[in-house]
């Protein structure tokens, strides 16, 4: 007998998957983005469903909130919407499946044998302690990996502008 | 408090120091002048030199002050081979940099290809240093995506869009499986501290699938076969100094890591990774060789030359002792230097005629000698032909793959390198003998390109002949 915590993990995990599916089978790409949305929102369940309250809203504040607006916004910039995309042929659509079904069934095969087990130890996650954790220099602190992200950002950042903005001067030449 | 202090900035050095001429860069873009159409005033020519001095200084300061030591809890290390591979990379930029100087003369947007340049180094570096999964991701990722950057900086060019794009999905592709093994693994080992893992390694099926996807993550890195179809169109999209920033830096710098990792960290898995290194040994050698042999487009050439290459180095981490890990570290540095001199004289023929094709360089030793002989030498120390270094490379790597008894493996090699004298063969023939009624102009170098030219030429010769080389680099991982 599933205990209701189990039944709820696996209406949620459902979810997921089945949002996950229709943003990869639908040929509009704005209902494609939106499906994603649904998928991450499933996401942000499964953090709820495990008690982890900061990640969760973390997950609808960066990933719903953030990535998919910016998703839409390029799509509006660059596709036609309303449009369906073409068909993909059909050989393509059953080794695509081959790989994912032998992908996830290995996979699943393999986490399922390795057999893990609970902690015994309590699980805690005060919002603070994950601060402490991001900033901290010693043991098992994250400051510098945190500096690292910044770089990166900073690099995309003006990677971006070089490669959007290369229009512009050559037009004010002309 | 002012020792830790001091032993901090000692430790971290290479990145500090790299960080400081990042921001220089950046800050003297701001002040910048510009004309009244935006392009630079002096065509680029004090930002080059500036840029090109600080490297020189970057480069020399690697040599001094170097102590072993951890920081951030043990997840960064620093040792003396730690700084000798960092400033080898050091070495790589400087002269991918010089070698650019003709491209980047008209480039309207110098400073941002040095800032994500460097920013790509310092995620090398930070890769090399880690010892922490999350650390060594981050370096990674800081070391891909600003290249992709990089790579669409002909921008007026589609091709160059597109190699972009396609560098940027496989690299989001290898991430996405890296990942999920590095998940998988904090999964069942509960710790990603490199000195705590193999403690935790317990030879069970689902570690080894993390391992595999660990490995396959490598492969996309240095496109070793059957992960290597964004090679090819990315180098032929990039411009030239991207492509051999791409094929020497960033791969050697993988290649580094990848050594560190699998003999270190993995070492308890050795039996399982070293059938995997031996397939993707064997397939790449054979794939790079064959396809480098149809193809008309040097940079394609060089390309499926250099995954020809991979494929070498991986039969010589295949040994699985420490002659492996120097071998490779060797091979490298000699791999730098080749492939960067080769590169260099394409870079400039590209820059200045737009000519890429074998056939286009016909008859480019009546014209251009010095740049002729340069190429031919480059070409006969990639092929592996005494006395240049090349040969001395893969000698000692196919000597540490034969050192685990897998002579099939070192027999395949050899047979492989035979085939790879008849492509690089044939560019020299065509410079060389080939008659031609339109040759490639003679090209006046200016000082930058024929300094780094010289310095690869220089460093095909000595590394080779020196037996120091060798010896120093096995003193480096005889002391670890």
């Amino acid at each position: 007998m599933m205990s209701l915590g189990a039944i709820f993990f696996y209406i949620i995990s459902a979810f997921i998957l089945l949002m996950g599916i229709l943003a990869v089978t639908t040929r509009k790409i704005f209902r494609s983005a939106i499906y994603l949305l649904g998928s991450l929102i499933g996401i942000a369940g499964l953090y709820f469903w495990l008690e982890v309250e900061f990640i969760a809203a973390v997950q609808i504040v960066v990933y719903v909130g953030g990535i998919v607006v910016l998703i839409i916004f390029s799509i509006f910039l660059t596709q036609q919407s309303g449009k369906e995309m073409p068909r993909t042929n059909l050989s393509r659509n059953i080794f695509s499946l081959l790989a994912v079904i032998a992908g996830f069934l290995l996979s699943c095969s393999l986490i399922h044998q390795y057999g893990f087990e609970a902690g015994s130890q309590p699980f805690d996650n005060a919002v603070s302690r994950i601060g402490l954790y991001m900033l901290n220099t010693g043991k098992d602190g994250f400051a510098l990996p945190f500096e690292a992200v910044s770089i990166l950002l900073l690099a995309a950042l003006i990677g971006c502008i070089v490669i959007a903005m290369k229009s512009v001067p050559t037009k004010s030449t002309k | 408090m002012t020792d830790q202090l001091i032993d901090f900035f000692l430790l971290m050095k290479s990145e500090l120091l790299l960080l400081a001429v990042i921001f220089i860069m950046l800050f003297m873009n701001i002040t910048a002048k510009e004309n009244a159409d935006g392009t630079p005033v002096d065509n680029n020519h004090s930002i080059l030199v500036t840029a090109n001095i600080l490297l020189l200084l970057n480069f020399l300061a690697g040599f001094f002050m170097n102590t072993s030591g951890n920081l951030f809890g043990d997840s960064f290390t620093s040792t003396e081979l730690t700084a000798f591979q960092k400033n080898i990379l050091n070495l790589g930029t400087l002269l991918v940099s010089l070698q650019s100087y003709t491209w980047l003369k008209t480039h309207k947007h110098v400073m941002e290809f040095y800032m994500l340049l460097l920013a790509t180094l310092l995620g090398m570096f930070l890769m090399i240093s880690s010892q922490h999964m999350l650390l060594f991701y981050l370096g990674l990722e800081l070391s891909t995506i600003p290249l992709a950057a990089l790579v669409n900086f002909d921008l007026e060019k589609k091709k160059s869009a597109e190699a972009a794009m396609k560098m940027i999905m496989m690299s989001a592709f290898s991430s996405a499986l890296l990942l999920f093994g590095i998940s998988l693994f904090y999964g069942t080992m509960g710790t990603l501290h490199f000195q705590e893992i193999p403690a935790a390694l317990n030879g069970s099926d689902l570690q080894l699938y993390c391992l595999i996807l660990l490995i396959a993550a490598f492969g996309f890195k240095i496109s070793a076969v059957p992960f290597h179809f964004w090679t090819a169109d990315v180098y032929e999209g990039a411009p030239v100094p991207v492509t051999s920033y791409l094929s020497v830096i960033s791969k050697g710098s993988i290649l580094f890591v990848m050594t560190t990792v699998l003999y270190n960290v993995f070492a308890g898995m050795g039996v399982e990774w070293y059938l995997i290194i031996c397939v993707l040994a064997v397939a790449t050698m054979i794939t790079g060789n064959i396809f480098a042999v149809r193809q008309q487009n040097l940079k394609r050439l060089l390309a499926f030359s250099s995954i020809a290459q991979v494929g070498f180095i991986l039969v010589g981490m295949s040994g699985q002792n420490t002659e492996g890990a120097v071998s490779v570290t060797y091979f490298i540095i000699i791999y730098i230097f080749s492939n960067l001199a080769a590169l260099g004289v394409i870079s400039v023929v590209s820059a200045l005629t737009g000519k890429e094709k074998i056939s286009d360089y016909k008859g480019f030793y009546k014209t251009n000698p010095m740049l002729s002989w340069i190429l031919a030498i480059a070409l006969f120390s990639l092929a592996g032909i005494p006395p240049t270094s090349g040969f001395f490379g893969k000698f000692f790597l196919l000597l540490a793959g034969a050192g685990n008894g897998n002579y099939t493996l070192v027999i395949i090699a050899a047979l492989n390198m035979i085939v790879s004298l008849y492509y690089y063969l044939k560019i020299v023939k065509a410079v060389f003998m080939d008659a031609n009624e339109e040759p490639i102009p003679t090209i006046n170098l200016a000082f930058f390109p024929k300094a780094g030219l010289l310095i690869c030429l220089i460093g095909i010769i000595v590394t080779g002949l020196a037996s120091g080389s060798y010896n120093y680099i096995q003193e480096l991982f005889a002391s670890l």
